[in-house]
């Protein structure tokens, strides 16, 4: 079988890996992404497992990378991807990259730290030559005398009081402070002061670059008078608790311009030094951002198998592990460890020891990237329970049509298809650019899907014949019009062509829809009685085609009598019922025409649940061809209906105790069997012909088979998860790499006698629960039937609410802007009536219309079609693989 | 028209965004992981795997006790101050309320800094975050409380709590102590009639919880107060006046002389009367603080029950604050390797 129809075939194994190879060989089975490890350790905290300390070395070089990352984006700089994929070093190596990590992060740190101090050296030398120039010409306005100054002031300012009386010892600071905190300098000086110191504050236009975050600071300069010593200390106070800083400004103007000189020399130098030592920052920053998309990699891989590790149990000198992988792996899997312990150079091989379990298995299927939308539509239901059929193959054609059918416009579908082709033509460089938009994600995820949905939906508009609601007249038309001229269509409203006399063809159109029911007014009438029944058709085949399906989970899980008991009733019932509905419709469509009298199905269908028939009567002289469509309209339908509604009734109690009778009966006669069977424990022939799939077959346990079917032995690590004490000696059950068919037989003998002992305690099942089971299993197949049928009409509502939806567009936007403004207004007018059709065709046709008949289609699919045989009670095989890894872009993400 | 109604119009999103941080809280379970832990680090590790996330993981190690409490509380500010800056009214005021408490112990912190002379610019990062304003940077100028309400507190939210003491009197440890206590005092009541005035489930629950925190603090005011000079009127005019207590078992602590009548008043009140009977000194006992905490938590944790009131809020902060000493306190017996006491912590969830 393909492997999409159904899981791969898993197996649990147990690894014996000696201690000194352990890394190696992870590494590799890390690198093949095949092996799904079981974390052997729950129980114990994060930690104080075995390799805890590797881990966090990990974290810490994880840190310092981090760390330089930063450093480099702030500078910013590229982060270059590496085209090959680095290995995880080995251990030994860690040493190496810590240290190396160490030396980078300490230099680095040293750098900016140099950087720091001497930006804040930078930083004063600005703010002084800022404010001397600020203070220059702020006295310059006012004098250049301070004590003269003061006597403009209390004209000028606000009156200082006192001032007048005690000239003599004024004093100022001059200083920078936040621009932020201006208002509270300003206000925390008055009420400490009492309004008697005099502040001016001037903003300084040029920004200032902090030195340590980098980012930028507007500053306001102060000057502030006050008068003695007390209020000297509580300026500065204020001040320092703002974290101002005050400069010392001379009082002179001479002095001052000294000063701006001296500092402006100064300021030259320091630039220069900072731009020495900017450079040496960027040589480092430049040899790490070559290296780092390696080192990250490195790290993550590192990291991620001391985390596998952790998950081992230790046993003497080697590391236990129990893994599941799909069984055609297992060569891959031997490949990678032997490459493993080659790298370690480790003499002992290697243990793979298959282990059997009545754990359930974990799902898995290698999708190809074209599958893989399919799979993640049935996946989001529910994950398939292992070895169950998968909806996946035939999803991939179904879900598409039936989107279509709900879609159906070849002129939508276009659209569709030619951006579905875009994403798929452009994948790779799309993928590339790796983008986080989440809408964008959900779409390019979707791209195959979107593809095959345009196609089929400009499938089923050829059909319908809707391009843009328009028809095509590809094959024109099959009614005859020659006798009607022009003049007489503009005269009359309409004009009625009879199939009788007007329809050449007189059995089918060559393909689709005739498009002259595109200006038929019966258009409507005529597409749903089409649609409804294509609707039923499509439905019903589909559901017939899941129970079908469900044979083949019954095969698998030999659940043989269930055939029987399950399947055929359930097939009986639908056929029997819509099944035989659908046949009336081809019945109705081949046999009937224009001229011959039509049965009304719907009445007839009714009817047959009512037991009602209405005879045809003898034709007579006023009417020779007597016509109702209630007539009874085959020969013999009154007994075949009968017949059929009895079958699909007789289907009822079969479905309903046909199984719980058949478990109970079953069991009993098992109980009975069980006591001659533990003389012969260990029967060959029986053990032999079972596969190791069978040891997780519960229904088989349940019924009392698993003394034959289920060859399970168990190793006491697995004891926890099973809840059986029984052990098995190990030397007995080992397989080694080259395992013979010795061992296996000798296995097989074990686990015979095995299921034997713990047979006992699935032996009284709940029977009442079942018959409960069985009786909810059968009512909701049974009103299923019916209301999923229903259900299936929505094919036919959805593709009706896009047709009129996208006829309305048609007449009341697109064709009022093609009869508006005459000969030369006409142009522009359209021109711009175009774009808002086209936008309304895009957003509500397109998008919406297509979300909610995508919706619908997934409904259909999840409930309808899958509720027959699909029960989507696995787990996903999540395999530990590097590959997250490269996914990854930044440190940033894995925190 | 019932409040419930609109509730969620208005604060909605934040009363959800809330229930989800509190499922973040340390359970049970995690502090019996946690009181494993052999070092810091392997108290980071655990704390990995809960709410915590990565909150340690940019720390340089060896770990210290203090590093994690700056970052514990880095991670209560923030979610706090995200609150505040999406709450509407009376939402929002109802958290500058919570904030207000973080601002009077800052101001205390500031002034007993500054009266032991240490820079001022040293204490200012130890402020905590909450209640931090623009005006303390001038707190070193308070010398006298009257200084304090002018170049302080005058045009912040404080500035009505402190006028009740304001003296010409330089500021002392003692004097410090009645400043903070009644601000305390009048910061509760106020507190306290706001809730009420809010009704419905609100007042419900937050008058019970201010409730036992002001009969929480006349204890322990009683209790502190013995040894000291401060004399019986004084420590009258501290009691918060919004308790249980209030009147009669105020009038009643405060003829109090030692621990014993204490414990009499407290009799008088059943719930009090069962912390006071199951705490000692003695080693095994918990103390009285302890029980008090303990108390709080039931409460806090009793507020999360209804919906539609601004109860849960105070008991998340109030509760993450017990979380964050419980941490602390276990990573402080982990790092001076004194287990004996580890498992005195107190659990919430």
């Amino acid at each position: 079988m393909g492997s999409l129809f159904r899981s791969e075939e898993m197996q649990l194994c147990q690894l014996l890996l000696q201690t000194e190879a352990t890394y190696a060989c992870v590494s590799e089975l890390g690198e093949l992404g095949l092996v799904q490890f079981k974390d052997l350790n729950s129980s114990v905290n994060a930690f104080q497992r075995k390799f805890v300390n590797e881990v966090r070395r990990c974290e810490e070089m994880e840190r310092k990378l981090r760390y330089i990352e930063k450093e480099i984006l702030k500078e910013g700089l590229r982060i270059y991807d590496v085209t090959d994929n680095p290995k995880a070093p080995a251990p030994k190596e860690m040493n190496d990259l810590e240290l190396e990590f160490e030396k980078m992060d300490s230099e680095l740190r040293q750098v900016n730290t140099n950087n720091e101090a001497l930006k804040q050296n930078y930083l004063e030398l600005t703010e002084l030559k800022e404010v001397l120039g600020g203070a220059q010409s702020y006295f310059a306005m006012y004098g250049n005398n301070i004590q003269h100054l003061v006597e403009e002031e209390t004209s000028h300012e606000e009156a200082i009081i006192g001032m007048k009386s005690q000239q003599g010892n004024l004093g100022y600071y001059v200083g920078t402070l936040l621009r932020e905190k201006v208002p509270v300098f300003e206000r925390v000086l008055r009420f400490v002061t009492h309004g008697t110191v005099f502040v001016h504050v001037e903003e300084i236009s040029r920004t200032f670059q902090d030195p340590i975050t980098g980012d930028e600071m507007h500053k306001c300069m102060f000057v502030v008078f006050f008068q003695g010593e007390q209020l000297r200390n509580k300026v500065k106070k204020v001040n320092e608790g703002l974290r101002g800083t005050i400069y010392p400004v001379p009082d002179t103007p001479a002095e001052r311009n000294e000063m701006l000189v001296g500092v402006s020399t100064r300021l030259d130098d320091l630039e220069n030094v900072l731009a020495q030592s900017n450079d040496h920052r960027l040589r480092v920053l430049g040899n790490a951002q070559k290296e780092m998309r390696a080192w990250t990699i490195k790290v993550e891989k590192i990291k991620a198998i001391y985390h596998t590790m952790n998950m081992f149990k230790v046993h003497q000198s080697s590391l236990i592990a129990e893994c599941w992988f799909p069984v055609k792996a297992l060569d891959d899997i031997r490949r990678a460890l032997t490459v493993g312990e080659k790298q370690s150079g480790s003499s002992i091989p290697s243990v793979i020891q298959r282990m059997d379990t009545h754990e359930a298995p974990p799902t898995y299927y290698s999708c190809n990237k074209f599958v893989k939308g399919f799979q993640n539509i049935v996946d989001s239901y529910g994950v398939a329970t292992y070895g169950e059929v998968n909806p996946a193959p035939y999803t991939i054609i179904t879900f598409p049509f039936l989107f279509a059918v709900m879609f159906g416009d070849a002129g939508h579908g276009l659209i569709m298809f030619l951006f579905g082709l875009y994403l798929c033509v452009k994948e790779k460089e799309l993928a590339a650019k790796k983008i986080n938009n989440e809408i964008f994600t959900t779409f390019f995820g979707g791209r195959y899907i979107i593809l095959l949905m345009g196609l089929f939906s400009i499938y089923t508009g050829m059909i319908y014949n809707d391009v843009f609601s328009k028809s095509l007249n590809i094959f024109g038309t099959e009614w005859d019009l020659t006798g009607i001229t022009i003049p007489e269509l503009e005269a009359k409203e309409d004009i009625e062509l009879h199939p009788t006399m007007t329809h050449r063809n007189k059995t089918a159109y060559f393909f689709g829809v005739d498009p002259i029911w595109q200006s038929a007014t019966n258009k409507i009438q005529f597409m749903n009685s089409l649609k409804m029944k294509m609707a039923i058709i499509l439905g019903v085949s589909q559901m017939l085609f899941g129970i079908c399906l469900s044979v083949f989970n019954h095969l698998h899980f030999r659940h043989y009598f269930d055939i029987l008991v399950e399947f055929v009733p359930e097939l009986l019932f639908l056929g029997c019922l819509f099944g035989y509905l659908v046949a009336l419709v081809f019945y109705k469509w081949l046999m009937f025409d224009a001229e011959s009298c039509a049965p009304a199905l719907l009445i007839h269908y009714i009817n047959m649940f009512m037991f009602k028939y209405v005879g045809k009567p003898q034709p007579t002289k006023t009417d020779p061809h007597p016509c109702d469509p209630q007539y009874v309209f085959y020969s013999g339908q009154q007994t075949i209906q009968t017949l059929l509604f009895m079958l699909a009734i007789l289907c009822v109690p079969v479905l309903l105790l046909g199984k719980p009778i058949y478990v109970v009966l079953k069991k009993r006669m098992s109980s009975r069997r069980q006591f001659a069977h533990l003389s012969h424990p260990t029967d060959p022939l029986l053990s032999n012909e079972v596969g190791p799939a069978n040891g997780f077959n519960k229904k088989g346990l349940k019924e009392g088979l698993e003394s034959q079917v289920n060859p399970a032995y168990q190793h006491d690590e697995a004891d926890a998860g099973i809840g059986n004490g029984n052990r098995v000696d190990p030397p007995s059950t080992v397989m080694s790499l080259n395992s013979d068919e010795e061992t296996e037989d000798d296995m097989a003998k074990h686990g015979a006698s095995e299921a034997q002992s713990h047979g006992g305690g699935h032996d009284d099942l709940d029977t009442g629960e079942m018959f409960i089971h069985q009786a909810i299993h059968t009512i909701e197949f049974c009103l299923g039937c019916i209301s999923h049928t229903a259900s299936y009409l929505r094919l036919w509502a959805l593709s009706l609410a896009h047709a009129q939806l996208s006829e309305v567009l048609w007449s009341m936007v697109l064709r009022l802007g093609l009869t508006m403004g005459g000969r030369y207004v006409g142009g522009p007018i359209t021109f711009v009536i175009f774009f808002v059709w086209a936008n309304l065709t895009v957003g509500i046709l397109l998008l919406m219309e297509g979300l909610s008949a995508f919706l619908h289609t997934l409904r259909l699919h999840w409930v309808e079609f899958q509720s027959k045989f699909y029960k989507g009670e696995g787990y996903h095989f999540q395999p530990f693989s590097f590959d997250y890894i490269h996914e990854m872009q930044t440190l940033e993400e894995a925190t | 028209m019932m409040p419930e109604i609109s509730f969620n119009i208005d604060h909605g999103y934040l009363e959800g965004l809330l229930r989800g941080f509190k499922s973040g809280i340390l359970k049970q379970a995690d502090y019996l992981n946690l009181i494993q832990c052999e070092t810091l680090d392997d108290l980071k590790l655990h704390l990995q795997s809960t709410d915590y996330g990565n909150f340690l993981a940019n720390e340089p190690s060896p770990l210290t006790v203090s590093v994690i409490d700056d970052k514990l509380r880095e991670k209560l500010v923030i979610e706090v101050e995200h609150m505040r800056n999406h709450a509407l009214e009376p939402l929002s005021t109802f958290l500058d309320y919570i904030k207000y408490s973080y601002m009077i112990d800052n101001v205390i912190l500031l002034i007993t800094g500054t009266l032991h002379g240490r820079p001022i610019h040293e204490l200012l990062p130890k402020c905590h975050p909450l209640g931090t304003f623009d005006q303390l940077a001038a707190i070193n100028l308070a010398n006298t409380s009257i200084m304090l309400y002018n170049a302080v507190l005058v045009d912040t939210p404080l500035a009505p709590y402190i006028k009740d003491c304001i003296s010409a009197e330089d500021l002392d440890e003692m004097n410090v102590e009645i400043i903070r206590n009644t601000l305390y005092k009048s910061y509760l009541e106020d507190f306290y009639n706001f809730c009420k005035k809010q009704g419905g489930a609100t007042a419900d629950v937050m008058c019970e919880a201010l409730a036992f925190d002001a009969d929480r603090r006349a204890f322990i005011i009683t209790i502190n107060s013995f040894g000291t000079e401060l004399s019986k009127e004084d420590r009258m005019k501290l009691y918060p006046r919004c308790g249980n207590l209030y009147p009669t078992g105020l009038k009643m602590l405060g003829e109090c002389d030692d621990y014993d009548q204490v414990k009499a008043v407290a009799d008088y009140y059943p719930q009090y009367k069962e912390l006071f009977e199951n705490s000692g000194s003695n080693p095994g006992d918990k103390t009285l603080e302890d029980k008090f905490f303990e108390h709080e938590v039931k409460l806090m944790k009793k507020a999360f029950m209804q919906q539609f009131q601004f109860g849960v809020f105070y008991a998340y902060i109030r509760l993450k604050e017990q979380e964050n000493r419980n941490i602390l306190w276990i990573g402080e017996c982990v790092a001076q390797r004194h287990r004996a006491k580890i498992d005195s912590y107190i659990p919430i969830f």
